[in-house]
């Protein structure tokens, strides 16, 4: 009784309390979210994304104690890839499922509170699978977006829809599969739909009404507009795109963002310049492949860095931009290019300070020239231009790595400020690579590019296995440690101030490593692929760790040779939670 | 074809289970719901759950003053046309639509505002039922009217037309109206596009219009709905006006995906 009621004085003495606040979401909470350990609030724990808890009820001493609580299904016959992160409020756990589906589940007990089941039409053009990556939470709503390009807000309480803004025309192509975020009471979203020839953008919203407030265009030409007015072109139209290819140029920013109030700037990765045939558009394709960092008050770009200027191999540049403080108190950026290349980046001015290989194989550049930001491209490593082959219709192949799939796709990293390493959950493969002729037609495939992705071979990468989840040290370059897997990675991380590291895997373990040592500690089987970041919070005195299962996502609709490691996999749909068992 | 009638069947037979499990545990709670006066012509055992469900402390009287008119038998079970008049009971309120025997049994909420207690409407019936109006008057008493509609069934449980076709979301939300003279009064026939999906076929989540209103250009309402799932695809209503409307009437609403329905009627 004494001991309880120090632990309750103390905790109450600390600035930010892990009881869980109840009432609306506010934007203080969600600016404090990565330290507040009762609730998770923001994809990435935290809008800076470093997916670290400040717990340390679960420990490396005590994960092997860990045990499931409850298990929920997300049911129906429509199962398929689930890459969610549940958001946790109040004792009460939102998450998203396959189909454009949202829960409310008692976090403690598992019950179902509510569901939404969103109406998607027919002609939906998802291109990597039927996911969602998350809700928002904000005020007394929760946010998610669909597969037909439409924003839902609903009451927390009754899952009632309060509001739905149309993002964009899905029969062009656009859908959305990214969790929003929300910054200074706005709701900020990107689109998804960059193989079909759309124009990557960000808007932010009013996230009590969806009132647009702005939107900011991510390719060079476009113009931007903030409260209904003109707000500048991005960038100078032509610059670095030929002729109209600008108007369908993709750079989808389908996975969304990350911000740091410090710096007050959305930091926004950019997918792949459309068409993939990079011999149709010569010139860097600004800001295709990039991180932008948009100014949240203004919505204008203040600054960007291009990872893969030019594009030939569908590399985008989407991956996650998390931000962290060095011991000397610079601001930096990390970000695990689908290149292979991890970057740290000033996260102020977008100046680059370090890029180094996060993979074994890269066959398309030699390094980074770190004073100009330039990669050192392999020329003979880019797809040949089909109007020079033998019959005008196929271009040279290549053999490149990484593959298309990347170095690392959309499974999120995490930084731990304990250990000062990011965790990267990368992958190992190749592809052939040819470009073929094309033009755009509104709501068609606009590649003009075809491929067949390939496993490494074993002395090249050190033994046969694909995925890799490895520590990276941003200061150095070096990877510290590394556990591997058979088939790709692609779940997410996080980690934890009780050392620990935590993903999941497609063969469906959830593990626990130490954050230190790389040593696998805990796993747990959840009975499907792991595609999905796990998540932990307190409640009610106990520390608990919650992650989605269910195989599906790109990897078994593109996979091409890697389908032999993987093609067993079942298909699930459920969120699995756990705790650490008692006595 | 045959493909979309297996799932359904199933379902239908599930709904049948529910529907008797939702029986048998009312009949225990029947005694104590309180009872409506008079006599209910149907003699339905679904009755008083229903009374516990939706009308629970209410005071509530069998009437045949409120008038229900349907088919004798359900020719088209996803589209039962249904006719109600309350108007012999003077000032009603607010009217509300029941099924007995279906899955889903409230049809929708009718407020005449400023129109006559008149609705004519269709809805998906999935087998023989009661169909039930009740009028809230002026004395605070719901009188319910009934009439009896038979089926072959399944209307609750088979995919809408335009879900066969793949086209709802091309039409989803537009709506037309046309006026009729008819006595004194001025009917107005409204039609909104709307699958009105039930959630009971299989692989096909509720999607239904939850909310429609109609008032003049001055915010003056004339009436508002709330509608449910068994409301038909394509709904079609017909209401009286107490007269002409000299200017444009707005018709306003939303389902529950939050898409709204915004349209002028002009008389």
């Amino acid at each position: 009784m004494r001991k309880t009621l120090m632990s309750m004085l103390l905790a109450g003495a600390f600035g930010v309390s892990a009881v869980a606040q109840a009432g609306p979401v506010t934007d203080k909470m969600i600016t404090d979210d990565a330290k507040s350990t009762g609730d998770v609030l923001t994809w990435g724990m935290g809008n800076n994304g470093q997916r670290y808890s400040p717990l340390t009820k679960i420990n490396t001493g005590n994960v092997k104690n860990l045990t499931p609580v409850w298990a929920f299904s997300f049911g129906g016959e429509k199962q398929r890839g689930q890459e969610s992160q549940p958001v946790v409020h109040d004792g009460v756990m939102f998450v998203t499922g396959s189909y454009s589906r949202l829960f409310a589940i008692d976090a403690k007990s598992g019950k179902e509170l509510w569901k939404y089941e969103h109406r998607l039409p027919d002609g939906i053009m998802p291109c990597c699978d039927v996911i969602n990556r998350g809700a928002a939470l904000y005020d007394n709503l929760v946010i998610f977006g669909t597969l037909d390009a439409q924003l839902v807000a609903l009451d927390q309480k009754t899952g009632k829809v309060v509001w739905k803004e149309k993002l964009d025309d899905f029969q062009a192509g656009y859908s959305y599969t990214a969790a929003p975020m929300i910054v200074k009471g706005m709701v900020v979203t990107g689109v998804s739909g960059g193989e079909f020839g759309i124009v990557g953008r960000v808007d932010a919203r009013d996230a009590k009404t969806g009132k647009l407030v702005w939107t900011r265009p991510v390719i060079e030409g476009h113009m931007g507009y903030k409260d209904g007015k003109e707000n500048g072109v991005t960038g100078t139209t032509n610059a670095t795109w030929p002729g109209d290819l600008w108007k369908t140029g993709g750079g989808a920013t389908w996975l969304g963002g990350t911000y740091d109030s410090r710096t007050n700037l959305i930091y926004m990765g950019t997918g792949n310049p459309a068409p993939w045939n990079s011999h149709l558009r010569p010139g860097d394709n600004l800001y295709s492949c990039s991180t932008v960092a948009i100014d949240a008050d203004t919505g204008k770009i203040v600054w960007h860095y291009q990872t893969t200027p030019n594009d030939g191999w569908d590399f985008d540049g989407v991956n996650e931009f998390v931000t962290y403080t060095t011991k000397d108190g610079r601001i930096l950026g990390g970000k695990a290019d689908r290149n292979g290349f991890f970057f740290v980046i000033d996260a102020k001015d977008g100046k680059l300070q370090n890029a180094f290989p996060f993979v074994k194989k890269i066959t398309w550049a030699t390094g980074f020239d770190l004073a100009t930001g330039k990669p050192k491209f392999v020329a003979a490593n880019r797809p040949g231009d089909p109007t020079k082959g033998a019959d005008g219709k196929k271009g040279e192949v290549v053999f490149s790595a990484p593959s298309f799939l990347g170095g690392k796709n959309q499974m999120p990293m995490a930084f731990s400020p304990d250990t000062g390493l990011f965790y990267v959950p990368a992958n190992e493969w190749g592809m052939e690579i040819w470009n073929e002729p094309i033009t755009y037609k509104k709501g068609a495939a606009y590649l003009g590019a075809g491929f067949t992705i390939k496993t490494l071979d074993a002395k090249d990468i050190g033994g046969d296995y694909i995925g890799a989840l490895r520590a990276v040290d941003p200061a150095t370059g070096k990877i510290v440690w590394e556990n591997r897997n058979n088939a790709p990675l692609w779940g997410g991380v996080m980690t934890t101030k009780g050392g620990l590291v935590f993903y999941g895997t497609p063969e469906g373990y959830l593990k626990a490593l130490d954050a230190k040592s790389g040593k696998e500690l805990w796993k747990f089987q959840t009975g499907s692929g792991v595609v999905a970041p796990p998540i932990t919070w307190e409640q009610d005195g106990e520390q608990y760790v919650a992650v989605v299962s269910g195989w599906g996502g790109a990897v078994p609709l593109w996979g091409g040779d890697v389908a032999k490691k993987v093609n067993y996999l079942n298909q699930g749909g459920m969120v699995w939670v756990f705790k650490l068992h008692k006595g | 074809m045959v493909a979309a009638n297996f799932p359904g069947a199933l379902v239908i037979r599930l709904s049948e289970i529910l529907c008797r499990a939702a029986f048998l545990s009312l009949v225990a709670t029947a005694r104590v719901a309180g009872a409506a006066e008079g006599k209910d012509p149907y003699d339905s055992g679904q009755w008083s759950g229903m009374e516990e469900e939706f009308l629970r402390g209410q005071k509530v009287a069998f009437d045949e003053r409120v008038k229900v008119t349907g088919p004798r038998f359900a020719e088209d079970a996803m589209n039962v046309p249904i006719s109600l008049d309350a108007s012999a009971l003077g000032d009603v309120r607010r009217v509300m639509v029941l099924v007995d025997r279906n899955p889903i049994r409230k049809v929708l909420e009718f407020f005449p505002l400023r129109t006559r207690p008149t609705l004519a409407f269709r809805f998906k019936l999935q087998q023989s039922s009661p169909v039930r109006v009740a009028a809230l008057g002026a004395d605070g008493v719901w009188r319910v009217g009934s009439t009896w509609v038979e089926a072959t069934g399944g209307g609750c449980t088979a995919p809408g037309a335009t879900r066969a076709s793949g086209t709802w979301h091309q039409t989803l939300g537009q709506s037309q109206a046309r006026f009729f003279g008819q006595g004194d009064a001025t009917r107005l026939r409204l039609r909104v596009m709307h699958p009105m999906d039930t959630g009971l076929v299989a692989g096909i989540p509720a999607f239904y219009l939850e909310e429609l209103a109609l008032r003049d250009e001055a915010g003056t309402e004339y009436l508002k709905l709330q509608t449910f799932e068994p409301v038909s695809e394509n709904p079609v209503f017909s209401f009286d006006l107490p007269a002409k409307p000299v200017g444009k009437l707005v018709l306003s609403g939303r389902d529950n995906n939050g898409n709204r329905v915004d349209a002028g009627v002009s008389p």
